[in-house]
């Protein structure tokens, strides 16, 4: 079995590391925001010109290379790949599916384990409700899914590899060996 | 090749085009979700392939999902018949004794763009369970690795790897090609380092 705390982290984190769809219309709102708030800017305008203000920061080639090495270890631990399989010792795999879905009412599991039935594997939310998750038992083989928004929007698993879609929809899949 | 591709499939377009008027046996999860000329075409085709020998479950589950994401008509019976013949050529390929689950994930890796001859060789090279080692042969592929690159790696580490280095493979090579490494080059350097680790595994060239 795996640390559940630990690989729930680790999906999260992969989440996060997705790419933002941003409005088309957010540059020009924010423009209009900075024009219009141009006083409390003024107020700011101390701490502003303190962060701003450039310096001069030694750091001994030691070091460099200590911080170098981190982030290059942070980057390697982001990229492991969900969903994460469980092998018992005999029986189904256990594979937990997670996924960040902020403001969704309800999240499902829907694919080839489930009949693509779109009320037959509910997910559950966390705490913050943006956090989805489920843990299904599955034998070996290789199975297509996707997540059901809300019962009408699909998305695939931004952590699996994606199948070529016959249907206009995304899909993702999830091996499981035997 | 192509030669092979097409003999492979004879069977299948035949049967489909000697369609009987109705399907032997329709599955009633498809019968609850498909509308009945959706229904009837995507019966025929299923049956034709379970005359062959064909694992149908794939094929209902591909419906169903179609069905599921509101497909169109035309569209949910063209990927049921297009997921057949790659199903029947997957066989002609691995063998008629080949797992249900291996031509599925043989299936996969025909439609990222395997070719059907390096499935035949991996069969030659691995004695267990193939169902791993075609999976990630399709999702190297879909990562963006070469066909020929993806299959010359996996056919290397078969003979003596197990289904959860392969797995490991895999997810060494996704995560080079995350932090920008070349797709191609990502699988080459990982397969020789997996070579290394495995005792008595043949080297690449």
């Amino acid at each position: 079995m795996f640390d559940r705390d630990e690989d729930v982290l680790d999906r999260v984190i992969d989440q996060l590391r997705q790419p933002v769809e941003m409005d088309p219309t957010l540059d020009a709102a924010v423009m209009t925001r900075v024009a219009a708030g141009g006083d409390r800017l003024g107020r700011l305008s101390p701490a502003w010109d303190w962060a701003r203000r450039p310096r001069e920061i030694s750091v001994s080639p030691l070091a460099g290379l200590g911080v170098a090495a981190a982030l290059v270890g942070i980057v390697v631990w982001l990229a492991g790949r969900n969903p994460r399989v469980a092998a018992p010792a005999s029986g189904p795999s256990t594979v937990q599916f997670v996924v960040v879905a902020p403001g969704a009412a309800s999240v499902a599991l829907v694919g080839d384990f489930n009949d693509w039935d779109g009320a037959a594997t509910p997910m559950l939310a966390a705490k913050s409700g943006a956090l989805w998750s489920v843990t299904v038992p599955l034998t070996p083989g290789r199975y297509r899914y996707a997540f059901l928004i809300n019962g009408s929007r699909w998305l695939a698993d931004p952590a699996a590899p994606r199948v070529q879609d016959d249907f206009d929809a995304p899909s993702s899949v999830v091996t499981v060996g035997g | 090749m192509h030669r092979t591709r097409w003999i492979a499939t004879l069977p299948l377009a035949v049967g489909l085009l000697l369609r009987p008027s109705t399907a032997a046996a329709q599955d009633p999860r498809l019968e609850r979700r498909l509308d009945p000329a959706t229904l009837q075409s995507v019966s025929v085709v299923i049956d034709s392939a379970r005359l062959q020998g064909l694992p149908v479950e794939p094929l209902v589950q591909r419906a169903l999902e179609g069905a599921a994401k509101h497909a169109a008509p035309a569209q949910i019976a063209a990927a049921v018949r297009r997921l057949a013949l790659e199903l029947a050529t997957a066989q002609q390929a691995l063998g008629a004794a080949s797992l249900p689950a291996e031509l599925d994930a043989a299936a996969s890796a025909l439609r990222a763009g395997v070719n059907p001859a390096d499935l035949t060789r991996l069969r030659h090279r691995r004695a267990r369970s193939l169902t791993v080692a075609l999976a990630t042969l399709a999702d190297l592929v879909a990562s963006g690795v070469p066909p020929d690159s993806a299959a010359a790696a996996v056919i290397a580490l078969a003979a003596s790897a197990g289904d959860e280095q392969i797995a490991d493979f895999r997810r060494a090579v996704e995560r080079d090609i995350a932090l920008g490494a070349p797709p191609a080059v990502a699988a080459a350097v990982r397969v020789d380092a997996a070579l290394r680790r495995t005792p008595g595994a043949p080297r690449r060239p």
